[in-house]
């Protein structure tokens, strides 16, 4: 089903929508999310966007994105390595690094990118094939 | 690689795969031994034991196993 080296992108846009509609879900209004102020204070350059949307987004390349939806989530590491603002523009790029036929366990190494083409995040997926 | 070394060397995976560290193995050793062994963590550790030893199990071999003792035979032969 799936083969090392097998390599997929996908183009995600952190909307407002997508924004309100994390913190209607999970209420975080951390002040470094929803005041420009505070966030301008610590250094950035406008509200800094949840890291976890973007679990949302690798939720949604692993359930909808594949060459088949008969996958489960075994295991996910993600590392944030630059800020993600509202209306930014990532490609998700996600390669099979390792495939283990015996438990039918893909390995997968991925990472976003936005529209400057920085690195904003990194990490691991272990998908195992239903 | 002798065979009681294999044993800690797959016991150290169990104990990080599984975080908990007071697993103690034994040849004897089944899933109903260790808490939270169960079919979902099983792949992982065959997972993290094939990256571990860089060896590839057959589906036929692992579902034969009856105990950690057979897993390790299985090692022993391919390390």
């Amino acid at each position: 089903m799936f083969a090392k080296g097998d390599r997929y992108q996908q183009e995600y846009r952190v909307s407002d929508s997508v924004y309100q509609g994390f913190i209607r879900s999970f209420q975080d209004r951390n002040p470094l999310h929803t005041q420009a102020d505070y966030a301008h204070e610590k250094g950035f350059r406008d509200v800094v966007m949840h890291g976890n949307i973007l679990n949302g987004f690798l939720s949604h390349f692993v359930g909808e994105c594949l060459p088949t939806r008969e996958v489960i989530l075994h295991t996910q590491q993600i590392q944030f390595t630059h800020p993600v603002y509202r209306n930014d523009n990532l490609r998700l790029v996600a390669e099979v690094e390792d495939y283990h036929e015996s438990v039918r366990v893909a390995e997968f190494r991925y990472y976003f990118v936005n529209q400057l083409e920085q690195k904003v995040a990194r990490g691991k997926l272990t998908l195992g094939c239903l | 690689m002798e065979s009681l070394e294999i044993l800690n060397q797959v016991t150290r995976i169990f104990r990080d795969v599984l975080d908990n560290p007071g697993i103690v193995l034994a040849h004897e050793t089944t899933a109903d031994d260790v808490d939270d062994w169960d079919s979902l963590t099983h792949i992982q550790l065959v997972v993290a034991i094939e990256k571990h030893f860089k060896l590839r199990f057959a589906a036929a071999e692992i579902s034969s196993w009856k105990n950690v003792g057979e897993m390790c035979e299985v090692i022993g032969k391919r390390v």
